[in-house]
C-alpha cells in the first residue's frame, strides 16, 4: 500500500505575547492511500489544526509534511493554493458555499480556478459529481434555498470537482441532525469505496466507526492508532 | 477601530470638508478682498465718459449740483506704443489724472517707484505682469508729430481695468503736462467721476446722471457711456454671482458625499464588530452605552479630519482666491484666511459625521444578544430577497462563475451599492454636463461667428467721413469688402418711463443698412431688416430687455437718440444677445437710413465692418495692426474697445469663460476623486466582510491572482453601473441644467449640444478611477492568509 501522507516530528506551536501553547508534539504518522481516517479526541487537543497542516492552510514550526511526494513546508503561500486545488477536497462545518451562486457553479468554480479539466468539459463534471451526491434536482438552486445536509452534500461535490487524490473534512456533520449525518457518512464510505483518501475530524463517534482507522488526539500527542479495517 | 477603517473614516470626512472649505473660503476671501480693495479706491457712483475733451470748468459746473458731492476727472484715449525697437507698434490705453497726488475717486494706487511725471510713465499692474515690462524700461510713443521715447519710473493699480488675457488693453499712464504733445488741450478732461451725496442710493443715483447727462447734453457734450456702481461692492461681484452659487451648493454637496462614505464605513464597522456588540450586551450593556461608545469613535474622527482639513482648505482657498483676486487686478501678497469659514468647517465637521453615524450605530446598539452574537457560514451576515435571489440565479445561470461571484457581490448590500453610486453617478453627470456645456459655449460661439461675416471691425472715437474710410482700408491689398454702419447712445421709453436694460453700461443704437451682408442676429421673435425698412423707425431689441418690460413685436416705444427729440418707434424684432459677463453696452438695432435722416448725419460713420482674405488668427491681428497704424497715422483714433478682430474676440471671450469652467470642471473632478475614495472605501470594507470567504476560495484552490481579478472585476463593475446610469441621467438633465448654468454663469443663451465625446471619456475615467480605487483593496485581499480567513 502506498503511503500519501507522511508527518515526520510535526511540532507546531503558538504564541500569544510571551505565552506559547504547544498544541502538536512530535507527531509522526503515515496514511496510506485509500484509507479512511478519523480523528477524534477532546476539544483543543489539537484535532483542527493537524487538520490545517495537512491541507496547507498552516504551517508546522518543525517537522515534515509529506503528501504526495509534496513536502508542503518548503512550499509558498501562492504555490500551496494551486497545490490545494489539484490534489486536496475540504469540506468544512458550515458548507461554506457560495450564496450567489447555484449549487452548480459552486461546484464549477474550483475547476475554473485551478483549469485541470478543460472549460468545455467542466459543466459536465459538474452535473456528473452533483448527480454523484443526489442533488441533479437541486443544481439550479442557491445555497440558501436548500437543506443543511442537501447544503453539505453539495460541498462534499464541491471538494471532488477536481478529482483530489486526498479529501478532508472538519467537523463535517456537527450541523446537521443525525439523519442527514448517516446519509453523509453513507457518501464517505462510498467515496473510500472508490480509493479517496480521507481524513476527517469528528467528535462523532458513529462516524468515526465508519472509518477504516481511528486516532484520537490528546495533548497533541497520538493517544492511540486503531485500524478498524482494511483501507480499499 | 481596525486601522483601515481609522485611515477611511478620517480621509472620508476630511476629503468632504476639505472640498467645502476651500471653497467657502475661497469665496468669502475672493468677495472679502474684492470689496476691501473696491471700497479702498473711493469709487466713483457714476462715470461718464464724454466723446469729447472739455475744460476743467464743466467739472465745476457739475459739482455745484445739488446732490453732487464730489467729481474727479481723468482722460483715457488710445495710443499705439512698442516696448522694444524690434516689437510691433501695439495698441493700448494711454490715461493721465490732472494731480496724480490728489485722487478723489477711483483712486489708482502707486505700487512701486513715482507717479508719472515729465517723460515718465507708468505701467498697470496687469500690462507690466502681462507685456514683461518693470521699472526703468522704456516705451516709444507715438504722437501726432511723432515718437516719444518715455521711461517707466513707475507701476499704478488701476481699479477698474479688464485683464489683457480676456482681451483688455494694456494701460500707460502719462504726466498731465504731456498731454498737449498728444494734441489734447491741458486743463482738459474726457472722463467725468462723480459722487453723490450720502446715503447712497441706486435710485437717486440713477437720476442725478440722468440729470448730469441732460446737463452735458445742454452744453453739446455728448456722453457716450455711463456706469454706474456701488461704492461697497466690487463691481466684478455680479460676474461672479451665479458661480458663487454653483459653489455654494458644491461646497454643501461635497460635506452630503462625505458624509455618505461615514455612512458607509460606520454601517461596515458596525456589521463587522457585531460579535463584539454581542459580548458587550451579553454583559449588560445598554443600547445608549453602546451608542455612546462609537458616537465617541465618530467624534475623535471628525476632530483628527478637521485638525487635517482646516490647515489644508485654508491653503487651498488662499491661493485660488490669491489666483482669482488677481484677475481683478487684487494683490493678496500676505496669508490670509477666513475666519467664518472655520466656524463652518468647525460646526459642519462635527455634526455632519455624527449625523451620518447616528443611523448605523443605533442600528447595530439595537441589535439583540442572539443575533450578535450567533456565527455561520459564508452569507450568513446579508438578507436576501426573493427579488435577490431571482437576480442571482439569473446571473449565475448566464454568467462563468467567477463574473457572476463579482457581479453577486456588487448587488449583496444595496444600501452601501446606493450610496458608493450616488456619488459615483453625481460626479459622472456633473462631467457630462460640464463637458456638454463647454461644448455648447463653443457651439454658441461658434454659431455667433457664423452670423458675422466680418473678419474686422473698426471703431472710430468720433465718426468719420466715408471717403477717407474706404480709401484708408481700400489702400491694403488683402480687404474684399467694406460696410460701414453708425451708433448713436439711446435712450427707450415706454408711457414716458425709461425702460429697464440687460446691459449694464447702457444702450447705443446701431444703425445698418437693412440689407447688410455682415451681422445678421439671431432673431427669437419678429424678423430681420429688408428693403421694405428703409428709412422706417424700425426697432430690433434685445428679447431679454424686452421680456423684462413687457415688450412685444409690433409695439411703439419712445426712442431718444442723443440730444435729439424722442420719436415713437415701433419694434418689428427681437434678437438674442450673447452679452457675456462682462460689462456691456447693449445695441438696438435700426436702420442707417432713418438714423442719418434723423440726427442729418449721412456722411460720417463710427464703425466700418471689413471682409478680407486672412486664413489665420496671426493672419487677422497682423492685418489689424496694419490697419490700426495707417488709421492712426492720419490721425484718426480708433476706439480700444470696438476695434475687434472675430477670431481675436472669439478668444477673448474663451479666455473669459476659462476659469469658471475650469472651476466646474476642477469641482467634477473633485467629486469623482470623492467617489473614488467611497468606492475604495467600499471594496476595503467589503474585504474585510468576506474575509472568510476570501479564505475558502484560497482553500479551494483560488490563487492570489483569481482573488486579484475578482475583487478588480467588482471595483469595474462599480465603475460599468455607475457610468450606465449617468450617461441617460446625464442626456436628460444636461439640456436644462447647461441652459441654466449659460445664464446663471455666463450670463449667455447657449445653443446646446450633448458631448458625446465627455461619454467616452467619462468611461474610460470611471475605470481608471476604478482601477485605481479598486487596487490596494484587490491586493489586500490577495494577503488574507486561509488560516486566519477561515478563523474571521
Amino acid at each position: 500500500m502506498q503511503n500519501l501522507i507522511k508527518l515526520n516530528h510535526v511540532y507546531k506551536a503558538y504564541t500569544q505575547g510571551q505565552l506559547t501553547t504547544p498544541v502538536l508534539q512530535n507527531i509522526s504518522l503515515n496514511i496510506n492511500t485509500g484509507e479512511f481516517v478519523a480523528i477524534t479526541g477532546p476539544s483543543g487537543n489539537g484535532k483542527s489544526t493537524l487538520l490545517n497542516l495537512l491541507t496547507g492552510i498552516d504551517r508546522p514550526c518543525s517537522g515534515e509534511i509529506i503528501i504526495n511526494e509534496t513536502a508542503l513546508q518548503l512550499l509558498k503561500e501562492e504555490e500551496l493554493s494551486v497545490w490545494r486545488g489539484l490534489n486536496v477536497g475540504i469540506v468544512f462545518q458550515f458548507f461554506q458555499l457560495l450564496p450567489s451562486l447555484t449549487l452548480l457553479q459552486n461546484i464549477q468554480l474550483p475547476m475554473d480556478f485551478v483549469n485541470k479539466y478543460p472549460k468545455r468539459e467542466r459543466l459536465d463534471r459538474a452535473h456528473y459529481l452533483l448527480d454523484r451526491v443526489g442533488l441533479t434536482k437541486q443544481a439550479k438552486q442557491l445555497p440558501g434555498q436548500v437543506s443543511g445536509g442537501q447544503q453539505q452534500r453539495a460541498a462534499i461535490a464541491r471538494a471532488l470537482a477536481n478529482d483530489p487524490a486526498l479529501l478532508v473534512a472538519d467537523e463535517p456533520t456537527g450541523n446537521l441532525d443525525s439523519a442527514t449525518a448517516e446519509n453523509i457518512y453513507t457518501l464517505f464510505s462510498a467515496l473510500q469505496q472508490e480509493g479517496k483518501t480521507l481524513v476527517i475530524v469528528t467528535h462523532n463517534e458513529d462516524l468515526a466507526k465508519t472509518a477504516s482507522r481511528h486516532i484520537t488526539l490528546h495533548d497533541g500527542h497520538v493517544s492511540s492508532d486503531q485500524c478498524l479495517s482494511k483501507p480499499v | 477601530m481596525h486601522k483601515y477603517h481609522t485611515v477611511l473614516a478620517i480621509s472620508s470626512i476630511a476629503i468632504g470638508l476639505f472640498v467645502m472649505g476651500t471653497l467657502l473660503g475661497m469665496m468669502d476671501l475672493q468677495l472679502t478682498y474684492m470689496d476691501k480693495a473696491h471700497q479702498a479706491s473711493q469709487p466713483s457712483h457714476i462715470s461718464l465718459m464724454l466723446r469729447r475733451d472739455v475744460d476743467f470748468s464743466v467739472a465745476e459746473s457739475i459739482k455745484k449740483m445739488d446732490e453732487v458731492n464730489s467729481v474727479d476727472i481723468m482722460t483715457q484715449f488710445t495710443g499705439q506704443f512698442k516696448t522694444t525697437e524690434s516689437t510691433p507698434w501695439q495698441t493700448g490705453t494711454l490715461l493721465f489724472r490732472s494731480d496724480y497726488l490728489n485722487q478723489k475717486q477711483d483712486q489708482m494706487r502707486l505700487l512701486a517707484g513715482s507717479f508719472p511725471h515729465d517723460k515718465f510713465v507708468a505701467i498697470e499692474r496687469l500690462s507690466a505682469q502681462y507685456a514683461h515690462l518693470s521699472l526703468g524700461d522704456t516705451l516709444e510713443i507715438k504722437t501726432p508729430n511723432g515718437t516719444e521715447i518715455l521711461t517707466i519710473a513707475g507701476i499704478i493699480r488701476h481699479p477698474f481695468v479688464k485683464p489683457p488675457s480676456f482681451g483688455g488693453q494694456l494701460h500707460v499712464f502719462i504726466a498731465p503736462e504731456l498731454a498737449p504733445t498728444f494734441n489734447i488741450p491741458s486743463a482738459s478732461f474726457r472722463q467725468l467721476l462723480v459722487q453723490v451725496k450720502p446715503p447712497y442710493n441706486p435710485g437717486k443715483v440713477n437720476l442725478i446722471a440722468g440729470e448730469i447727462r441732460q446737463k452735458l447734453a445742454s452744453q453739446n457734450i455728448p456722453v457716450n457711456v455711463t456706469l454706474l456702481q456701488n461704492p461697497d461692492q466690487h463691481w466684478g461681484r455680479a460676474i461672479f454671482k451665479g458661480i458663487h452659487f454653483i459653489l455654494t451648493v458644491m461646497a454643501w454637496a461635497s460635506l452630503a458625499l462625505s458624509s455618505v462614505l461615514i455612512l458607509n464605513t460606520v454601517g461596515a464597522l458596525i456589521t463587522q464588530q457585531t460579535d463584539q456588540i454581542g459580548i458587550m450586551k451579553s454583559l449588560g450593556a445598554r443600547r445608549y452605552s453602546i451608542a455612546k461608545i462609537y458616537l465617541s469613535e465618530v467624534f475623535v474622527l471628525s476632530i483628527i479630519a478637521l485638525l487635517i482639513a482646516i490647515p489644508l482648505s485654508a491653503a487651498g482657498a488662499y491661493y485660488s482666491s490669491r489666483w482669482l483676486l488677481d484677475l481683478f487686478n487684487i494683490e493678496l501678497s500676505e496669508f490670509v484666511y477666513s475666519p467664518k469659514t472655520i466656524y463652518i468647517m468647525v460646526a459642519g465637521g462635527l455634526i455632519a459625521p455624527i449625523l451620518a453615524a447616528l443611523q448605523p450605530i443605533l442600528q447595530g446598539a439595537s441589535l439583540s444578544v442572539r443575533y450578535a452574537i450567533s456565527s455561520y457560514g459564508l452569507g450568513a451576515d446579508f438578507v436576501s430577497t426573493r427579488f435577490d435571489r431571482w437576480l442571482e440565479l439569473k446571473i449565475a445561470a448566464c454568467l462563468p462563475t467567477i463574473y457572476a461571484i463579482a457581479i453577486a457581490n456588487l448587488l449583496r448590500r444595496k444600501a452601501r451599492l446606493l450610496w458608493t453610486q450616488s456619488v459615483l453617478i453625481i460626479a459622472g453627470v456633473l462631467f457630462i454636463v460640464i463637458t456638454s456645456l463647454i461644448a455648447s459655449l463653443n457651439l454658441t460661439l461658434n454659431n455667433e461667428l457664423d452670423r458675422s461675416s466680418y473678419d474686422i471691425r473698426l471703431g472710430f472715437i468720433q465718426d468719420q467721413p466715408q471717403e477717407i474710410i474706404n480709401t484708408l482700408v481700400n489702400s491694403f491689398p488683402n480687404t474684399q469688402s467694406i460696410e460701414l454702419w453708425n451708433r448713436l447712445p439711446v435712450e427707450l421709453s415706454v408711457k414716458d418711463k425709461v425702460i429697464q436694460q440687460v446691459g449694464s453700461l447702457g444702450m447705443q443704437m446701431i444703425a445698418l443698412p437693412t440689407n447688410t451682408s455682415m451681422y445678421k442676429p439671431l432673431i427669437v421673435e419678429g424678423r430681420w431688416f429688408d428693403n421694405s425698412d428703409e428709412q422706417q423707425q424700425h426697432l430690433i431689441i434685445n428679447a431679454d430687455t424686452a421680456a423684462l418690460n413687457g415688450i412685444h413685436v409690433g409695439d411703439k416705444i419712445n426712442t431718444k437718440l442723443l440730444q435729439h427729440t424722442a420719436q415713437e418707434w415701433e419694434v418689428i424684432g427681437l434678437y438674442r444677445w450673447f452679452a457675456g459677463t462682462g460689462y456691456t453696452v447693449e445695441p438696438v438695432y435700426g436702420p442707417l437710413s432713418t438714423l442719418q435722416t434723423n440726427t442729418k448725419n449721412e456722411f460720417k460713420y463710427s464703425f466700418a465692418l471689413l471682409t478680407a482674405r486672412l486664413n489665420s488668427l496671426n493672419e487677422e491681428k497682423t492685418y489689424l495692426e496694419a490697419l490700426k497704424t495707417v488709421f492712426q497715422e492720419h490721425p484718426i483714433v480708433l476706439d480700444v474697445y470696438t476695434t475687434i478682430a472675430k477670431r481675436e474676440q472669439r478668444q477673448f471671450a474663451e479666455n473669459q469663460f476659462k476659469p469658471m469652467l475650469g472651476m466646474l470642471l476642477g469641482l467634477a473632478i473633485m467629486i469623482a476623486i470623492v467617489g473614488g475614495i467611497g468606492l475604495s472605501g467600499t471594496l476595503a470594507i467589503s474585504v474585510l466582510q468576506r474575509t472568510r470567504e476570501i479564505a475558502v476560495l484560497r482553500a479551494i484552490g483560488a490563487n492570489s491572482n483569481a482573488i486579484f481579478r475578482l475583487f478588480m472585476l467588482e471595483g469595474l463593475l462599480h465603475g460599468l453601473l455607475a457610468w450606465l446610469i449617468s450617461v441617460p441621467t446625464a442626456y436628460l438633465v444636461a439640456a436644462p441644467l447647461a441652459k441654466k448654468l449659460g445664464l446663471t454663469m455666463l450670463n449667455m443663451h447657449l445653443d446646446f449640444v450633448f458631448s458625446q465625446l465627455s461619454v467616452l471619456i467619462w468611461l474610460i475615467v470611471v475605470f481608471i478611477l476604478a482601477i485605481f480605487a479598486t487596487y490596494l483593496p484587490a491586493r489586500n485581499a490577495t494577503k488574507i492568509v486561509v488560516r486566519a480567513g477561515l478563523n474571521y
